[in-house]
């Protein structure tokens, strides 16, 4: 298919985008994105109780199970929730973000836990991490319920989820303990898929659109391979050869997305 | 000898102004020298300029036997290529930013709602800062496709390890490596993510190793001498003239009749990247350091000529023993002298220094880059008969890979680098 290449739309680009003041009417499709968002959340806070009880009960196998699901929620909403950064990181850091590593006191949230679970084998000793992150996992709903949605953030979060998956996911370094990373990807991309689905209409560039979603559809394409029951293999099972093009879509789609708030006349 | 080694007659070329002394290597030994090893001469302060500019179009690709400025750097890809049409794009792509990037020019001014066109980072206006930028393909872009299996150059393999090796399997290897060289180390930066911004569908990294050499203070006219890597020695003394085009032919470019016909006036290029120990070569006495390498620190004069300059050629037949000339040391393993030209190949090697190891030294060492057109007879011969030198003690090679440099592209509208393996994919004969 045809790949839309920055420096072949540069010439275009040089002109403005979007009618300047943009009389596009945005408010619509920032309140279904609102009503996406609160959909996930909520999902996010029922499905974190869930995984959090079968932690504090010892329920490994279960929690095991409840582990990646419960956090696909979240990866789709992440450039909302990173809005809350002393929320984000408590929920989500990885071991590598301290500097004691998988030892240090404030390294809490899904990943400490999926530590105890994959790693570690047992959970009693991190019952207050999992009652912490409960508590995280609800206020940072509360936050979001409360928020009035820039549509700038909005539509910047397309690009920042690629931006994401291309710096540390890619790599395999996000799920390190349970290799679920392909359950994030999933999420990372439906969440930058809704945006371009709501905001893609009123952009004037047809092949522009057409091109950013020829490249979900071949991304798509490559997750299906590995595809299991109602989720993912291992990313282990991940091969080299889709691991680069997965890559490679990733970055295109995280360049050509960075102009989508210029395309619609934000700044 | 003759009168314009290569230094005056390349950089001349160039409008470097460069003095009019056409010796190269100590002047009055000029007529004893019979290389004249200007390509790896080291940088002199003053003497380069942004306004340098060197034509990517030419028989053979910039960067090669261009003398090498003080920055380069290699960064090795992965391509995203299915069909022969995939990868005539890539080419095509690639050529247009290299003949964008090494003219120079006015960065396009875009809406400001929008990430801007490049990185910035040398301003608005670019200038060419003697610029090239190389490509080479690997062997696995070849082994990836079977319509381009059979149009593999030759002895392009994978790099295999040498006993000595601790390979490091994120800095080995790719498809398509890129060498990159300019005066300064933004100039090679903002090429290397020019072609990342705007090649992300078919570009995917692999590793990357930038270095440089040093710039030594200017000197009298004429008088040139090989940098200094980081063991302290002269390196590039005894390369061969790259300025002496019949011997380039013969050396470094591919015309052999075992090869596919369009890699004719491609290279080989083995890329090392080659830790050196150098707390340990600083405890090491100096007298052990030259034998090691054969050659003495301070002017790079062979052993058996210590009183010379660093173009003088050693005499192994008259030191069997290696009395003065140890038969271990770099320099006779490396180029015996007894082959005539058959083992030569074109060294153009950069410092790198990265940070500290885990255990608290200096990560410092060489962005090994050699251009021959037998990789059998040049890298692979040298480097099997240095397996065991002595200098391993202090050098671990991490990474690198075998690649395949393309032959060069015309100045007409609508050549581009890699022009002749599309064209011969047409051709190719179908394996049977
Ligand atoms: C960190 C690694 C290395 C260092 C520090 C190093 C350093 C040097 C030095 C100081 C010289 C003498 C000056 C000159 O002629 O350039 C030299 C010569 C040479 N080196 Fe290396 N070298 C290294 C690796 C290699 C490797 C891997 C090869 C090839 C496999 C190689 C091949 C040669 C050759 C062919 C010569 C010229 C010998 C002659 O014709 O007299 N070197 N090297
Ligand atoms: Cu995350």
């Amino acid at each position: 298919m045809k790949m839309l290449s920055l420096a072949a739309t540069l010439a275009v680009l040089a002109t403005p985008l979007a009618a300047a003041d943009a009389t596009l009417d945005l408010v619509a499709p920032i309140a279904e994105y609102k009503l996406y968002v609160s959909e996930n959340t909520e999902a996010l806070v029922t499905d974190t109780q869930a995984f959090v009880a079968a932690v504090k009960a010892g329920e490994i196998d279960k929690a095991k199970a409840l582990f990646a699901p419960t956090r696909l929620s979240y990866e789709k909403i992440e450039p909302v929730a990173e809005l809350f950064a002393d929320l984000d990181a408590p929920i989500d850091a990885r071991a590598d973000d301290y500097e004691k590593a998988e030892a240090d006191p404030a390294f809490t949230g899904f990943h400490r836990l999926e530590y105890a679970l994959w790693v570690e084998g047992k959970t009693d000793h991190v019952t207050a991490v999992a009652d912490k992150l409960e508590a995280d996992v609800t206020e940072l709903a509360k936050r979001i319920d409360g928020l009035t949605f820039p549509p700038a953030v909005v539509v910047g979060g397309a690009s920042v989820l690629m931006d994401e998956v291309a710096a540390t996911k890619i790599s395999g370094e996000e799920d390190r303990y349970s290799r679920t990373d392909l359950w994030d990807f999933q999420g990372n991309f439906d969440g930058a898929k809704k945006i371009v689905d709501l905001f893609g209409p009123m952009v004037e560039d047809r092949d522009f659109v057409a091109s950013v979603e020829g490249n979900f559809a071949k991304v798509y394409e490559t997750l299906d391979k590995y595809r299991e029951g109602e989720g993912f293999v291992s990313y282990e099972k991940l091969t080299d050869e889709d691991r680069k093009r997965l890559s490679a879509l990733v970055n295109t789609l995280a360049e050509d997305l960075s102009t989508l708030r210029a395309r619609l006349g934000l700044s | 000898m003759s009168p314009s080694p290569s230094r005056r007659a390349v950089l001349g070329g160039l409008g470097l102004g460069l003095a009019a002394c056409p010796f190269s290597l100590g002047l009055a030994r000029a007529e004893t020298a019979p290389q004249a090893p200007a390509l790896t001469a080291a940088p002199q302060a003053g003497a380069s300029s942004a306004s340098d500019r060197i034509a990517p179009q030419g028989r053979f690709q910039a960067g090669i036997v261009t003398p090498r400025p003080a920055w380069g750097l290699v960064a090795a890809f992965d391509v995203i290529v299915d069909t022969p049409a995939d990868l005539e794009r890539l080419f095509r792509r690639l050529t247009d930013r290299i003949a964008f990037l090494t003219s120079g020019g006015t960065v396009p001014e875009l809406d400001p709602a929008l990430p801007p066109a490049d990185s910035g980072i040398l301003g608005p206006e670019l200038r060419p800062d003697a610029l090239t930028v190389t490509l080479a393909l690997g062997a696995s872009l070849f082994d990836a496709h079977p319509w381009l299996g059979p149009l593999r150059p030759a002895q392009l393999t994978r790099m295999t390890g040498f006993p000595n090796d601790a390979l490091n399997p994120d800095l080995c290897h790719g498809d398509l490596a890129i060498q990159i060289c300019a005066n300064t180390q933004e100039t090679i930066i903002h090429a290397l993510r020019d072609l990342i911004k705007n090649l992300p569908d078919q570009l995917v990294l692999r590793w990357k190793q930038e270095g440089n050499v040093p710039v030594i203070a200017p000197q009298a006219p004429g008088v040139v001498e090989s940098a200094r890597n980081f063991l302290g020695f002269r390196d590039g003394s005894a390369n061969p003239d790259s300025a002496d085009a019949a011997l380039m032919e013969r050396v470094l470019w591919v015309h052999d009749a075992a090869e596919p016909a369009w890699a004719k006036d491609g290279s080989y290029m083995a890329v090392r990247l080659i830790r050196n120990f150098v707390e340990r070569w600083d405890r090491t006495p100096l007298a052990e350091q030259e034998r090691i390498f054969g050659r003495t620190r301070i002017t790079g004069a062979p052993l058996d000529k210590r009183d010379g300059t660093e173009a003088d050629v050693p005499d192994y037949a008259a030191d069997p023993e290696g009395a003065a000339t140890p038969l271990d040391s770099h320099i006779r393993l490396a180029n015996p002298r007894d082959a005539g030209e058959r083992h030569l190949m074109l060294r153009r090697p950069f410092n790198y220094s990265n940070g500290v190891t885990k255990s608290g030294q200096l990560d410092q060492g060489l962005l090994f880059i050699a251009w021959q057109a037998s990789l059998t007879d040049g890298f692979l011969a040298a480097q099997t008969r240095l397996n065991g030198e002595p200098l391993e003690e202090y050098i671990k090679p991490v990474g690198g890979g075998y690649f395949f440099a393309l032959p060069g592209f015309g100045p007409g509208p609508d050549d581009y680098l890699g022009r002749q393996l599309i064209d011969a994919i047409g051709h190719a004969p179908q394996k049977t």
